[in-house]
């Protein structure tokens, strides 16, 4: 059985890692980015971005003012144990958030969406979002993620039905217009993580893409070689248009592009997009059965897909 | 490009010299302004309780800034979409007679034509990077922090050199990133012929 207090503070540890620490994966994207970047201005741009991330670690503060949605993702074991159960796990999450935004780790960012309302902690209906998957075991992998809002308000995040006439032309016509829409003058806060969701209906293919591009480690490749192209091709084809970092122009438009997929209807191809922002925020913790807890460099959310 | 180290109050000829692509560091007297204050004073009839006069340069930010000891410090400062606020764009340029906006992205066609009579650019980060930032930012006050919040409040900020910021919108109403959206769409066209998918390519209609 593993204690409140034990996941509590897991949940606390791993918000502020992935509020204030950039994960290792993004920054070998970074340094490989600036390394190939052709203009100038945007190696600058990149690397005053990497700098300032990694004062942020040392200083304890958000790697981006913009400290975005609170998300959540347990990767559960069948036979996990938690003091109170998950009702109990997601009252912690939320004190955590609170606790977080009250020491300056996040922005009191979250609002009502009608009356503008801030409750000044972030936690308010429906948020923090929760996510399950159930796997076999009796650990819990927790993985917090935080989607700015510039990554998830200017079409960076949408959705089309593609005809099965049309197949991977017409999903990647549509991932292509998309992002060129999205990061204009650097709206969504490019070089993006490009997570793209592939079957299902709607909400499924937008919760593949969100995964993908919040979850996947930056410079994995999808298993399926026939998924593993598309993520390729379109990566080549995004990096052609010279967008670079916060739409000024440059080599890097995206730092990946990562496809995930579920089966469909005879009817369509539910396709989704949703780019994460350069910062790219996370940070997992496992707590095994026994209560030992250990920081994670990935999510390992689709370690066995 | 030129590179200006600038200073508010910032007077025209400061302003109208710069051309697109221009890199300005600047210093002096602002204030940040998100959505929340212009629907305060320009939809639900309030006025600003300061005076812009000499404070001509508008930030479009939502700061972290905590007490301590009785002092504010500022934890996190990065420049948002200005896009956002295209609604009051225009009455923000001429009521508050700005020179400057500090924001993420651009204006839209209106505010840009106001900032073409009124003589103000619109700059905007290329990077994302508090932390090279705020030390160059001093918090001097607060405006309308219960009515707002502190995201969305008025602060005062004193900058020391802050930059660098791209002129993106100069004034003549000229805007960097319709002129790179050109050479993106001839980009695109070949990123996507590379991709198999023709110019004339049309999707199956499904709705
Ligand atoms: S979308 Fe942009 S402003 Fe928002 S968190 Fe990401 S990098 Fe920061």
């Amino acid at each position: 059985m593993i204690k409140t207090d034990v996941y509590e503070q897991a949940l606390f540890e791993t918000i502020k890692r992935g509020a204030t620490e950039i994960s290792p994966d993004v920054k070998d994207a970074f340094i490989n980015a600036i390394a190939r970047e052709e203009n100038p201005d945007a190696k600058k741009g990149l690397s005053a971005t990497l700098e300032s991330m990694e004062m942020s670690k040392q200083r304890e503060n958000p790697l981006c003012v913009d400290t975005g949605w609170p998300i959540f993702y347990f990767k559960v074991g069948n036979k996990c144990e938690l003091e109170g159960g998950f009702v109990e796990l997601e009252n912690a999450a939320r004190r955590a958030v609170a606790k977080a935004t009250k020491l300056g780790y996040l922005r009191a960012t979250m609002k009502h969406p009608l009356t503008g309302f801030d409750p000044g902690d972030n936690i308010g209906m429906n948020i923090p979002d929760f996510t399950y998957k159930f796997v076999d075991g009796d650990s819990i992998e927790i993985s917090y993620a935080a989607k700015g809002g510039g990554s998830e308000c200017f079409g960076g995040t949408r959705h089309r039905i593609v005809a099965f006439a049309d197949g991977i032309k017409g999903i990647e016509k549509f991932v292509v217009e998309s992002f060129v829409a999205s990061a204009r003058a650097g709206a969504v806060c490019p070089p993006s993580v490009l997570g793209i969701g592939i079957g299902g209906t709607a909400n499924v293919a937008a919760n593949l893409a969100k995964e993908a591009a919040c979850l996947r480690t930056v410079g994995s490749k999808h298993p399926d070689p026939m998924f593993a192209k598309i993520e390729e091709d379109l990566y080549e084809a995004l990096n052609s248009l010279g967008i670079g970092i916060l739409g000024g122009g440059g080599s890097t438009s995206v730092l990946a592009v990562n496809v995930e997929y579920a089966y469909t209807h005879i009817a369509g191809i539910a396709c989704a997009t949703s780019t994460n922002c350069m910062v790219a925020r996370r940070a997992s913790s496992r707590i095994d059965a026994e209560g030992k807890v250990t920081k994670m460099t990935s999510p390992n959310w689709f370690g066995d897909r | 490009m030129a590179e200006y180290h600038l200073t508010a109050p910032l007077k025209d000829e400061d302003v109208t010299k710069l051309k697109l692509g221009d890199i300005v560091y600047i210093s002096g007297e602002c204030f940040t302004c998100r959505s929340r204050l212009q629907k305060y004073i320009f939809d639900e009839g309030n006025s600003l309780p300061f005076d812009t006069k000499n404070r001509n340069i508008l930030i479009h930010n939502g700061p972290i800034v905590v007490k301590e000891n009785g002092k504010w410090r500022l934890v996190s400062f990065m420049p948002t979409s200005s896009i956002r606020f295209e609604k009051w764009g225009a009455k923000s340029v001429e009521n508050w007679n700005l020179k400057m906006i500090v924001g993420k992205t651009t204006m839209g066609k209106e505010t840009a034509e106001m900032m073409k009579e009124k003589k103000c650019v619109h700059v905007s980060p290329q990077s994302v990077s508090p932390n090279l930032w705020i030390d160059s930012i001093e918090v001097q006050n607060v405006y309308l922090f219960d009515e707002l919040g502190s995201i969305e409040a008025a602060w005062h900020f004193k900058l020391n050199d802050l930059g660098p910021f791209i002129v993106d919108i100069d004034t003549d109403g000229n805007n960097l990133f319709d002129k790179m959206d050109k050479e993106i769409e001839e980009r695109k066209i070949k990123a996507l012929e590379k991709l198999g998918i023709e110019p004339d390519y049309e999707y199956t209609k499904l709705y």
